[in-house]
């Protein structure tokens, strides 16, 4: 299939670099536009909506059909919001942190194949490192947490950045290493051979074909997945950066203003990221019955968003120690073994 | 009970009585002279063998319990106060007096033998003006350390304004000791304004990683001069809204039973069985409606944000209080007791009120398997909170600490069994305990007091049904103006949510007390919090801080 930016070039019809650049910008907005229409114009609404659900109340409902309307005036709200500097801050590198934290999240989109819809096959690039890229520009974003955390100037700000790598550290190692066996299976770290490797069928129950979505075929690993996720996203159990009864607002303490829009939609963009990495490696990426690949593709991302919501509303935090040690002794060693069955069983088993 | 301790404590007859002249007899020459309280007798000592006298008190006498220390000025001296109770037997009370003269007043410090005398001292030090001699941390410990005077002393004048900027508090840091000078240590400030601090509390800590080395809770900013307002309010009308205000997370109705006590032992007041039923069913109300709180901000500390259980907590403490409403009129400050008895009788019809407290009865213990879903049966949650926060029942006790704190601590104490009042000895509930003494206990113990509770209330709805109609006495005789007899001292506690509110009253034949001391339950149980965070994680430390549930309206009064 060709890629979004080719398309982009063809229907203008441009070629030479002009095309291919002029294609690849046009085609990056469309998918920023829309990563953002989503984390950060539908994130916040749903996260209101979805915890209310969760907790036994209401939420927005004021203005517009289910409080759609209070969209709108919350972000001029967040907007228009005094920026306070603190002194003492770190000029440039507070300043960037937060710049850091959005495009890091934002930068992995480029790879993830979206499906199509109407025709447009909403897939920026495909470079045969696919996964790699993806794990790489995200774990980007922990420089821009400590960055954030050191510069602030503030001891809460400090602490919370040093949770931050703490964590990231513990867990951007079992989410890899399971990232891996699905390579695995794949035999590919092409986005678009992982997807295509899922299209088959797994079992056939009466009319119903099962695809072989390595969320199914190896269950184990996609839970490990999942949770390593949770803890790389920084949501409850594992939001010890933030930890609001602890340490205020961690790393993010002395942000406010523009500022906070962006650590807060860089948070969201995350969520979203790894809502997409899931569904790409572990749900089939776009695939699914009867409505385009986009939509599929957006269920999916939001079916990994309400998950987090719920672990957000559910479980309690554990402690930064405790957090450590699950990481390195219980994940790391659990992603190790998946790793080798799953590499024994495509060993032995024939295709 | 360990071997140490005899079987039957020096000082109390074979019938279980205090025997004051065997314990004056202990004492030997130490006590100079005999007092009569209220509910006590006091022994006067000289203000340098304190020590030597509460010791061999808490020793030989098993008297474990510095429940309170008041702290007051006469024309011709100064006094302090202890009062020494027991574990095991709270109605054995003895006032301990330490006179010292208006030039030098200068007793020696309790500190080394109960740790609860610490911040009683710096309290009497700061709000009255006694010096104690070897006290480990002579520092204010209510009002800034800059501040000129001492409120509760006679010669303060209360109309000169006292301006207290930020920066003479520049360094926090300065006087603190304790902390081991060669390692990487950090000091922060947790508070005043942070969200774990459940009002306005500053806890000054020095972390060293993420472990926490040194607490030092600063307490004051919702100093509020309770003691004083009172003091300066007839008995009869003018002190009762106060006591809602102390813990004002809806345990309204306790602490005026607290005071309510207090006056009616002195005054000599019977209430109607009626009004004490009454009592008892919306006091009960009121400590469902604490614990709920309690339970619902301690799991917000460890999940972190508004999480379900929270709001389920506070959704439910809404219909406890629309029942307070019905009865009382008020959602939170209460006003509902009268000295004598109550202000009203139950809102009519009062068949459909019976059948709303019946239908809440049975409501709540559904509720609470829920929270024991959510909550104690959780495991990422018996994770955060089994085995942190450790407070051992002899720490527990030397620092004086009640209510759920101590019973989480497996000290076997509830002031409503064993010194009961009001309609409690009639009534079929018990006294929960947990020897875990970590922050999982306190919330177990918190959870299984609101079921408790619940039994309660149902029981003193079945004796209201049944109460003839024409004995309804909701009000004993009490005059219209509440003169009791010159210097009449009375300490007096109830079972408050917190733990044992006392009231100490000096009546001087006027319609006002003399002094007016509160002992609150959350100022004691606070001090505890040393004990439990040090060594711990910063979030072990918040757990502990929730586990204690303190009222900042109540520790600063």
């Amino acid at each position: 299939m060709t890629l979004l930016p080719e398309q982009v070039s063809d229907l203008f019809g441009l070629e030479g670099t002009f095309g291919t650049f002029f294609g690849a910008l046009v085609g990056a907005t469309l998918i920023s536009v829309i990563i953002l229409a989503n984390a950060a114009l539908a994130g916040p609404w749903a996260k209101r909506k979805i915890t209310a659900a969760f907790t036994d109340r209401i939420a927005i409902n004021k203005l517009g059909p289910l409080g759609l309307g209070h969209i709108l005036p919350d972000s001029v709200r967040l907007l228009s919001k005094e920026m306070i500097i603190p002194d003492g801050v770190d000029r440039p590198a507070w300043d960037i942190a937060p710049i850091i934290i959005v495009v890091s999240a934002l930068l992995g989109f480029a790879v993830i194949p979206m499906g199509t819809i109407l025709g447009v096959n909403l897939h920026l690039a495909d470079p045969s490192v696919g996964l790699i890229f993806v794990f790489a520009v995200a774990s980007i974003a922990s420089v821009g947490l400590v960055m954030a955390g050191y510069s602030s100037n503030n001891k809460y700000s400090f602490l919370g950045g040093l949770r931050a790598v703490a964590q990231n550290l513990a867990y951007e190692i079992p989410l890899i290493l399971t990232g891996i066996s699905v390579v695995i299976f794949a035999g590919s770290l092409q986005m678009s051979e992982i997807v295509a490797a899922q299209s088959q069928t797994l079992v056939t129950i009466g009319a119903l074909s099962i695809p072989a979505w390595f969320g199914l075929v190896n269950p184990f690993a996609f839970l490990l997945f999942l949770l390593a996720n949770l803890a790389e996203v920084g949501r409850n159990p594992f939001d010890i950066p933030e930890a609001p009864t602890e340490i205020v607002a961690g790393f993010q303490t002395e942000y406010s203003s523009v500022y906070f829009v962006l650590v807060y939609l860089g948070e969201f963009v995350h969520i979203f990221l790894g809502g997409a990495l899931i569904a790409t490696i572990f749900l089939g990426g776009p695939a699914g019955p009867v409505l385009p690949g986009f939509i599929w593709f957006l269920i999916k991302i939001w079916a990994v968003f309400l998950f987090t919501q719920w672990c957000r509303s559910a479980l309690p935090r554990v402690r930064i120690d405790q957090l450590i040690s699950i990481g390195w002794k219980g994940m790391l060693i659990l992603s190790i073994a998946n790793l080798v069955l799953t590499a024994v069983i495509v060993g032995v088993l024939p295709t | 009970m360990s071997l140490e301790q005899p079987a039957v404590d020096i000082g109390v007859t074979p019938e279980g009585e205090l025997d004051y002249d065997e314990l004056e007899a202990l004492l030997d020459e130490h006590v100079l002279e005999r007092e009569q309280h209220v509910n006590c007798e006091g022994f006067v000592i000289r203000p340098d063998e304190v020590e030597t006298v509460l010791s061999t008190l808490k020793r030989e006498a098993g008297f474990d319990h510095l429940s309170c220390l008041t702290a007051q000025q006469y024309q011709d001296r100064y006094e302090s106060i202890y009062h020494l109770k027991k574990y095991d037997e709270p109605t054995h009370e003895l006032a301990v007096i330490v006179p010292t003269t208006t030039e030098e007043p200068t007793s020696q410090s309790a500190s080394s033998v109960y740790d609860t005398a610490i911040w009683h001292e710096r309290e009497a030090y700061d709000l009255v003006g006694i010096d104690y001699e070897e006290h480990p941390d002579p520092r204010r410990i209510l009002l800034p350390e800059t501040w000129q005077g001492h409120p509760l002393s006679l010669d303060y004048n209360k109309k000169k304004p006292q301006i207290v900027p930020l920066r003479e508090h520049a360094n926090p840091m300065e006087k603190r000791t304790g902390v081991p000078g060669e390692s990487d240590t950090m000091f922060i400030n947790i508070g005043p304004h942070h969200p774990a601090t459940h009002g306005v509390l500053h806890i000054k800590t020095v972390l060293d990683g993420e472990q926490v080395v040194d607490v030092d809770p600063d307490i004051g900013y919702l100093h509020r001069c309770e003691e004083q307002m009172c003091q300066q309010s007839t008995y009869r009308h003018q002190i009762m809204p106060y006591p809602d205000r102390w813990d004002y997370i809806s345990a309204g109705i306790l602490n005026e039973w607290a005071y309510a006590r207090a006056a009616e032992e002195m005054a000599e007041i019977e209430v109607p069985e009626y009004a004490q039923v009454l009592r008892t069913m919306s006091a009960e109300m009121c400590r469902i409606a604490a614990h709920l709180l309690a339970v619902g901000t301690f799991a917000l500390d460890i999940y972190g944000d508004f999480t379900a259980i929270f709001m389920y907590a506070i959704t439910d403490r809404e219909k406890v209080q629309n029942l307070l409403e019905d009865l009382t009129g008020q959602r939170l400050m209460f006003n509902y007791l009268r000295l004598g008895g109550t202000a009203w009788d139950l809102p009519e019809p009062r068949e459909q009120y019976f059948e709303k407290v019946r239908d809440f009865c049975e409501y709540i213990p559904e509720r609470l398997d829920e929270y024991h879903n959510l909550l104690t049966t959780n495991e990422l949650f018996q994770m955060r909170v089994m085995d942190t926060g450790i407070l051992p029942p002899e720490e527990a006790k030397s620092y004086g600490c009640t209510g759920p704190v101590a019973r989480g601590s497996g000290v076997d104490m509830d002031l409503r069994r064993d010194d009961p009042y009001g309609y409690y000895e009639e009534l079929d509930w018990d006294v929960i305990t947990d020897d875990g003494c970590d922050n999982f206990s306190r919330a177990l113990v918190r959870l299984n007091e609101m079921e408790q509770s619940a039994r309660i209330i149902e029981q003193c709805v079945d004796i209201l049904e049944e109460w003839p109609e024409d004995e309804r006495e909701i009000q004993a005789n009490v005059p219209r103006t509440l003169k009791p007899e010159p210097d009449k001292e009375v300490y007096s506690a109830v079972e408050a949510a917190k733990g044992e509110l006392g009231i100490y009253m000096r009546s001087d034949g006027t319609a006002k007390p003399k002094r007016f001391k509160i002992r609150s339950p959350a100022f004691s149980n606070l001090q505890s919090l040393e004990v439990m965070a040090e060594g711990e994680y910063i979030p072990d430390m918040v757990a502990a801080l929730g586990s204690l549930d303190i009222v900042l309206g109540e520790v600063d009064r």
